[in-house]
């Protein structure tokens, strides 16, 4: 924190940015607003780094001044005090238009403009920065591709769109002129849960390909722990509580507002954090084809259960039944079924929780599907593995 | 008891339109030029308004006032104030003036409203988006104000067709020209002429609006992409149904 003295006060007018380190792409300083008429300000005193390329969530309840925050960085709010500086730069010192149009950005229910074709939507900055057709034809294109729209919808119209699919227009709208910054405001909270959820595992994958630096807001904290490299909660009238990582904050909240926004429910959140890949899991009864009935009995009992699995060299073909076992030569004369509780390496602990509790057996089986010739096996979970992601 | 004049005429006279087509033909181009010009002038000079009062909001019912007023002066008052004033007189610039003040109302208000149902989102969007106040206005929030502007546009016209015909008092009225001369001479056939064709000028402009506001729309009517006949019919059907809506929705009752 700074301290100011009356001096220094006047002598404000030097931009002098705080020796904002290299890797800082925006710094919010001492940012105030107070709304004309409002008795409290919207947002108070408030200080935040933003790394290059981190998703930063700003989240908090209604009232505290987090899409205030937000419209600041953009200049679509001016604030009362304090200063924006965007790589360095105090952004009160840059033309007002172009510093919006090197700044991408999404707001809910998409925004797009009605009377634009989708394609024309995407290219808004470029034809406001006048870029050449065949330039803007190639950008939308990549950008289709990159978001996984069907090139049938370019010319289109926003309308025949669904929630999804314009919300994901609206974040290829924002990317088309390859800003370094990304602001979304409550980006997902006008579509249903199902699409919501594939929109943030598309937006993760988006922002490992790209690297933008993205300031999310949201009222969602599950969505913030789900997103954000980096979480910011902040109090009614714009007071910063709590600021880090998501694992952090579910691990020692810095306040009973802290503690009671992310939930009574921690522990289990912080599962959403771990993936399956990351977790340590159990080798769970394995035989290959080749065992016989009482081999597959042996390892049956050794690890207590009544089912194994058949693997060949890696390789999942599903498991059999204690039952099943009737004096057959091999294991490979029956028929191995599919599993029903499945989990894959990018799964959360958080899902997996839920696929092991459901299932029969108590557990899920793990398997990486990326590789060719069927599902590599992996292991099993048990409840045991998942307690063991919530405590260490 | 004497009949009275009038029914002694049979209601049209054939003889009369086949000896008069070249003088009906000149009223109708008087007609349709008198409202073009009245709706076009109205037109320019509400959209100046319309914009002051979006950009400076209160301006808006200060503005609309003073076109409430000039939309409740009697016609026949207003021509008696213009007619003595030499700049106007008794012609076509007393004419167009009564019939753009009629105008400026339907226009604003029409106008205004579209503006103010341009979507919140869209708006903010483009202002995040780095588009200039002006910018925005012509390219986001005009077009999206479309719909509106037309429905303005076509109560403006149907409005100014009728009236034309009273613009006859001062010596420029079209088919007014008609009814008057078969008013003062108890000849039925002008009058009927007149009204009828007065009411099929304000019918077939109306009809032109609808298929200019589809030009010029075709985002709102793109819902469902459709290409058989059936389902283009419907969306016709639809953006009729739509149309009237905005006319009993924006239009309050004639003063």
């Amino acid at each position: 924190m700074r301290t100011t003295t009356p001096a220094d006060a006047v002598a404000d007018d030097a931009p002098a940015p705080a020796a904002a380190p290299a890797d800082t792409a925006i710094r919010l300083d001492a940012l105030t607003k107070t709304y004309p008429g409002g008795a409290t300000p919207a947002v108070t005193d408030l200080d935040l780094d933003i790394p290059r390329g981190e998703l930063v969530a700003l989240v908090g309840p209604s009232g505290c001044g987090k899409t205030t925050t937000l419209k600041m960085i953009n200049r679509l709010v001016e604030p009362s005090d304090g200063t924006v500086w965007l790589e360095g730069t105090d952004i009160r010192t840059l033309p007002v238009h172009e510093l919006r149009r090197g700044i991408g950005y999404v707001i809910q229910q998409s925004g797009l403009f009605p009377h634009r074709k989708v394609r024309d939507n995407i290219a808004t900055v470029p034809q406001l920065q006048r870029w050449s057709r065949s330039r803007i034809d190639e950008r939308v294109r990549d950008l289709a591709e990159l978001l996984d729209l069907d090139p049938a919808l370019l010319d289109r119209y926003p309308s025949a769109l669904s929630g999804g699919q314009q919300q994901r227009v609206g974040v290829a709208r924002a990317l088309a002129a390859d800003p370094p910054v990304l602001l979304m405001d409550e980006p997902y909270s006008a579509v249903d849960p199902i699409v919501r959820a594939r929109l943030q595992d598309e937006l993760i994958a988006l922002q490992r390909r790209v690297q933008k630096t993205i300031v999310l807001v949201t009222h969602d904290i599950d969505e913030a722990i789900k997103l954000a490299d980096r979480i910011a909660i902040l109090n009614v009238g714009g007071v910063l509580e709590q600021v880090g990582p998501p694992e952090e904050l579910l691990r020692a909240p810095a306040s009973d507002f802290a503690a009671g926004f992310l939930g009574d429910d921690r522990g289990i959140k912080r599962l959403s954090l771990v993936r399956v890949g990351d977790a340590s899991l159990s080798r769970g009864p394995v035989v290959p084809p080749s065992a016989t009935a009482d081999e597959a009995r042996a390892v049956m009992a050794a690890e207590g259960t009544d089912w194994v699995s058949v693997c060949d060299g890696g390789r999942l073909h599903g498991w059999v039944g204690a039952d099943e076992l009737d004096g057959s030569a091999t294991v490979a004369n029956l028929r191995a079924r599919p599993f029903a509780a499945v989990v894959g390496p990018d799964t959360t602990l958080k899902a997996a929780l839920d696929v092991v509790v459901t299932s029969r057996t108590r557990v899920a089986v793990a398997v990486d599907d990326e590789a060719d010739g069927g599902p590599r096996y992996l292991g099993i979970l048990t409840v045991d593995d998942l307690a063991e992601g919530i405590t260490r | 008891m004497t009949a009275p004049v009038l029914a002694a005429e049979p209601l049209v006279r054939w003889d009369w339109v086949r000896d008069h087509t070249d003088d009906i033909t000149a009223q109708l181009w008087e007609h349709l030029g008198l409202t073009a010009a009245a709706v076009g002038m109205g037109f320019a000079i509400s959209m100046v308004l319309a914009l002051a009062a979006v950009r400076w909001r209160w301006a808006y019912e200060p503005l609309a006032g003073f076109c409430s007023v000039l939309y409740a002066i009697p016609s026949l008052a207003l021509f008696g104030v213009l007619v003595p004033i030499s700049f106007f007189g008794l012609g076509f610039r007393t004419a167009l003036a009564a019939l753009v003040s009629y105008t400026l109302l339907i226009l604003l208000r029409n106008i205004v409203a579209g503006l103010d149902g341009v979507p919140a989102a869209a708006r903010e969007a483009a202002d995040g988006m780095g588009y200039e106040r002006w910018r925005r206005i012509l390219r986001v929030d005009l077009p999206l104000a479309t719909p509106a502007i037309v429905a303005g546009l076509r109560i403006a016209t149907v409005t100014t067709v009728g009236l034309v015909t009273v613009t006859a008092l001062v010596g420029e009225g079209g088919f007014g020209s008609l009814i008057n001369d078969g008013l003062s001479r108890n000849f039925p056939t002008p009058i009927g002429v007149g009204t009828v064709l007065s009411v099929a000028l304000a019918i077939a402009l109306d009809v032109r609006f609808v298929v200019i506001e589809r030009l010029l729309t075709p985002w709102a009517r793109a819902r469902v992409p459709s290409t058989s006949g059936t389902q283009a019919d419907d969306a016709l059907v639809r953006a009729r149904a739509r149309a009237a809506g905005r006319w009993s929705a924006l239009v309050g009752g004639r003063p």
